[in-house]
């Protein structure tokens, strides 16, 4: 994701936050699925069956593509906001 | 108790509910956003501090302001999960999210929206895939364009405004990818011209592309999107004049994101779950429920407004509330000034209607779903195995269902049943109304147990008499 | 009009397509008349339970054989022996299991006793809280949803006719059978079988015969896909609970906890109040329940008599009329009853008694 030349958006303070083990950062309050965009992190898990990768697709918490887990609860990416420290991990393959 | 109580919080549903709160009726308002505005007027994400403000941002604001104002009982972050009618009438939710488990109110208005409609193509499950109304929520919530290269495909005026948008936001685009024609556009200028506003919007849009030398490939299709993990780019053709694929004409284009839909469907789980009747009107995006045109649903106490009841767009929406309102009040035995301008109504629906024209699915769209593509996204279900159900005489989505888990998964069958009934059409030449939909079952969206019931002692079970032996 | 089928058979579930089947390989001609799709009724939508555990003592032996009816049906139904246990929480489950469970193995079930240590050994995520277990290794379930395909398969093998959304309105009985109409269209047969579960008092009114059914709303849940948490079919000392994890990771759990609506309406509802409660037994027993997500919630008509005893048997005061109905066990039972009663129309004696409809009814009791 990008803010391109949008000089003139103030974001607020950049944090971090692990994702799958990894510290990833990311602006106070955004979601988890922006953040992991700005981070170039798109494959957040694989399907059951075809066990093809997937990732954020309807962003508006209908399609349940995103689903993450943090403290062992699935929720959506895109409908979760990031916090300094949080603790996110791919839901495991079933 | 609440008298009205509305579900969703976009510009029907909460013009609705401003409405009846200043009617005197005790009124609350759901939705499962942070705050108003639904997907027009999306609420931007608590870490933009500050941006430049656009058109859309003043009138949700505006409308969020006027909420701040009322007396309504707004519940956000707020999720319906199952909807019952009692027995004296009255409705019954049952939410998460929300101190109480379950709201109980007279009359219920439900303004659900629109969801979008994607026609599985092989590898539209790729990471770097967004729906093309999923792109605008990250331009409205977090002012950002995808990184690298962007692909916009599909149809509708919605392509436009979202590679236009990319740009803005400093994006790059590769390529806008339309099914419709130029002469389709043409067509349906006549009826846009009662909005010169927004035909004066969309051709900015279009310049804009233009002007940044972003080809525009008219009456072309996703044939496939390429990649292993990630796009790496895709496949496009030509398509007939409905919509179906003409051999010979594939050519490739680079990028790394496709934003991809072809167009809205009304969302109506949450009227199907009440128990409302609904029909089938392609020029409404769909399966409506059947209402009169204050927004009166077959069921007594049940309304609904807004585009999850016929797509007629964002204009015709707090108009639509405003009726819903009326209706609930008039039902009630509240005498209501009308406050619906019906002149302004149907210029904005005459609107509404020609861009979802554009969408209407045209029967070659079927061809591009091939015999490999998964068709159910969350069970992983392929087209051959649809069609082998067709085949083995199935005849309904409820049997194709059963047989193949297609729309079993967590998303309910809210992204493969369209699919299904165009493959179904195709299949047994039947009406999308004799097709039919799959019954419709709670949870409206995934649920965990902690969610919705409380630690219990097990002795404190309610537990009915016990089998007979 | 001369009746062209030798039996119309109203209703294409498990029972009907199963009587159907024995009828066509005893010489007859039948036609199924479905109001929806083949087995996308009660047969479809039921939890697929095949438990000896919760069958009736009386009901065992048709139990047994219906279990050797699915087993045979295999992979094509999904059917998976998984053996099965039934659990006690407190003392007065325990004893309750205790004498239920020496019934039931008296009357011919593989049924033993388990201590909570061996329990914890097969099931180890299974709440530590239980007492008293009780064992079935011929326990297991088949996938329901399958019932349709399997059985518009079969019937399709064997030539049988079948009419798909022929909503019953009017049934005519002339001096040469019955003529059953759905808005328009007419079925002309020599006679008739009702079989279509909750509905059957609504089609045996048509004939003039009142039955004592009500309808029971059963209401089943499934999960999304999880690790693998339990191995066998779990169930409950007081029967309120089934539950049992599929090979693809879904969790179902159902019970026979009530909804709402009628069969006449069309459609039964999901009672948050009989659900939620449901939903926490079952969490109960498997804690890690707690953060799994339900993804669809759904309810079945059963048909429901007094005595809680099948209806098998010629329709009363009728001629050529028949009816076929099970409660608490139709989808165990099914394939082997509806053999049965395809015998009885076909004039041989079936292997075991049927249930006559017009018996005088208990009230049964509900401890």
């Amino acid at each position: 994701m990008t803010d391109g030349n949008n000089d003139h958006i103030l974001r607020s303070k950049e944090i971090s936050f692990i994702f799958d083990g990894v510290s990833v950062t990311g602006h106070d309050g955004e979601t988890v699925a922006a953040a992991l965009l700005r981070g170039g992190i798109t494959h957040l898990r694989n399907a059951p069956n075809s066990g093809t990768p997937r990732g954020m697709f309807c962003i508006m918490g209908a399609c349940q593509e995103c689903v993450i887990e943090i403290d062992g609860r699935k929720v959506e990416a895109c409908r979760t906001t990031i916090s300094e420290g949080l603790v996110i991990r791919r839901v495991p393959d079933v | 108790m609440f008298d009205a109580i509305v579900i969703g919080a976009g510009p029907a549903g909460a013009n609705a509910a401003i409405i009846l709160s200043e009617n005197g009726l005790k009124t609350a308002l759901i939705d499962e956003q942070r705050d108003a505005g639904g997907q027009v007027w999306r609420v931007k994400s608590k870490s933009i501090l500050k941006a430049p403000i656009t058109e859309a941002v003043e009138q949700g604001d505006a409308l969020r302001d006027r909420l701040k104002s009322s007396n309504v009982t707004a519940k956000f972050n707020c999720r319906v999960w199952h909807i019952e009618r009692q027995e004296n009438g009255h409705w019954q939710l049952s939410v998460v999210g929300d101190s109480e488990k379950k709201l109980t109110t007279k009359a219920l208005i439900i303004a659900t929206g629109a969801q979008e409609r994607v026609i599985p193509v092989p590898g539209w499950t790729l990471p770097g895939v967004f729906g093309l109304a999923g792109a605008t929520a990250l331009f409205k919530e977090h002012m950002m364009a995808p990184m690298r290269r962007t692909i916009v495909a599909g149809n509708g005026p919605l392509l436009f405004y979202v590679a236009s948008e990319t740009l803005r936001l400093g994006g790059r685009v590769s390529a806008v990818i339309s099914l419709n024609s130029r002469m389709d556009w043409l067509k349906s200028l006549p009826a846009m011209l009662s909005n010169p506003a927004l035909i004066g919007q969309g051709l900015k849009w279009i310049f804009t592309l233009y002007k940044n030398r972003i080809p525009i490939y008219w009456q072309h299709a996703i044939k496939a999107v390429e990649g292993e993990n990630t796009v790496d780019g895709v496949t496009i053709c030509k398509v007939d004049q409905d919509w179906a694929p003409v051999a010979g004409t594939d050519q490739y284009i680079h990028g790394e994101n496709l934003c991809y839909g072809q167009g809205l469907m009304p969302a109506v789980e949450a009227t199907r779950l009440a128990g409302a009747d609904h029909h089938y009107d392609e020029k409404l995006g769909g399966w409506v429920p059947t209402i009169d045109q204050w927004g009166r649903t077959s069921m007594s106490g049940l309304y609904a407004c807004g585009d999850n009841a016929g797509i007629y767009g964002a204009l015709a929406a707090p108009i639509r509330g405003s009726l819903a309102a009326e209706a609930v009040c008039e039902d009630a035995g509240i005498n209501l000034k009308k406050r619906v301008d019906s002149k302004k109504l149907k210029a904005a629906k005459n609107f509404g209607l020609a861009a979802t024209a554009l969408t209407i699915p045209r029967s070659g769209l079927e061809a591009l779903i091939t015999d490999e593509t998964e068709v159910c996204r969350c069970e992983g279900i392929i087209r051959q195995e649809i069609d082998f159900e067709i085949k083995t005489g199935a005849q309904s989505p409820n049997a194709i269902k059963s047989g193949t888990r297609c729309g079993m998964g967590p998303c309910g069958g809210r992204y493969c049943m369209e699919a299904i009934a165009l493959i179904t059409q195709h299949r047994t030449r039947k009406t999308r109304e004799e097709i039919g939909l799959p019954t419709a079952r709670p949870p409206l969206r995934p649920v965990t147990i902690d969610d919705i019931s409380d630690d219990l002692d097990y002795d404190d079970l309610p537990i009915p008499g016990v089998s007979p032996l | 009009m001369m009746p062209i089928f030798d039996i119309a058979i109203i209703g294409g579930g498990i029972m009907g397509c199963g009587a159907a089947l024995r009828l066509a390989d005893g010489g007859m001609r039948p036609i199924i008349l479905e109001q929806g799709d083949i087995g996308q009724g009660a047969s479809g939508v039921n939890a697929g339970t095949l438990s000896m555990q919760i069958k009736r003592v009386k009901l065992m032996p048709y139990a047994i054989r219906g279990h050797e009816e699915w087993q045979h049906m295999g992979d094509a139904v999904g059917f998976h022996k998984t053996g099965g246990y039934t659990l006690a929480f407190n003392d007065r489950e325990a004893e309750l299991l205790h004498d239920r469970m020496s019934m039931k193995k008296e009357a011919g079930a593989n049924i033993s006793f388990v201590s909570p240590k061996q329990l914890n050994e097969f099931e180890p995520h299974l709440a530590g809280k239980v007492i008293a277990a009780s064992y079935c290794p011929d326990d297991g379930y088949a996938n329901s949803s399958l019932t349709g395909q399997y059985y518009r398969k079969k019937i399709d093998e064997n030539g049988i006719n079948f009419i798909e959304g022929f909503k019953v309105t009017n049934i005519r009985s002339t001096s040469e059978g019955y003529e059953i109409a759905s808005n328009g269209r007419t079925v002309v047969a020599s006679r008739i079988l009702i079989a279509c579960g909750g509905w059957s008092k609504h089609i045996a009114a048509m004939l003039g015969v009142e039955l004592p059914i009500r309808a029971r709303i059963n209401t089943v849940s499934v999960t999304e896909r999880a690790p693998r948490l339990i191995s066998g079919v779990i169930g409950h000392a007081t029967g309120l609970l089934t539950m049992k994890q599929k090979e693809n990771g879904t969790i179902l759990i159902g019970g026979g906890w009530q909804g709402k609506g009628r069969p006449e309406e069309g459609r039964g509802q999901v009672s948050v109040d009989s659900l939620v409660p449901n939903l926490q037994l079952a969490k109960f027993v498997l804690p890690a329940l707690s953060n799994i997500r339900i993804v669809r919630s759904w309810t079945g008509f059963e048909a429901n008599v007094p005595d809680f005893y099948p209806l098998a048997g010629a329709l009363p005061n009728r001629d050529n009329a028949f009816i076929l109905g099970c409660v608490r066990g139709g989808f165990t039972i099914g394939p082997y009853i509806s053999k049965l009663m395809g015998d009885y129309i076909l004039g041989k004696e079936p292997e075991m008694p049927l249930f006559d409809p017009a018996r005088k009814m208990e009230e049964g009791k509900l401890i």
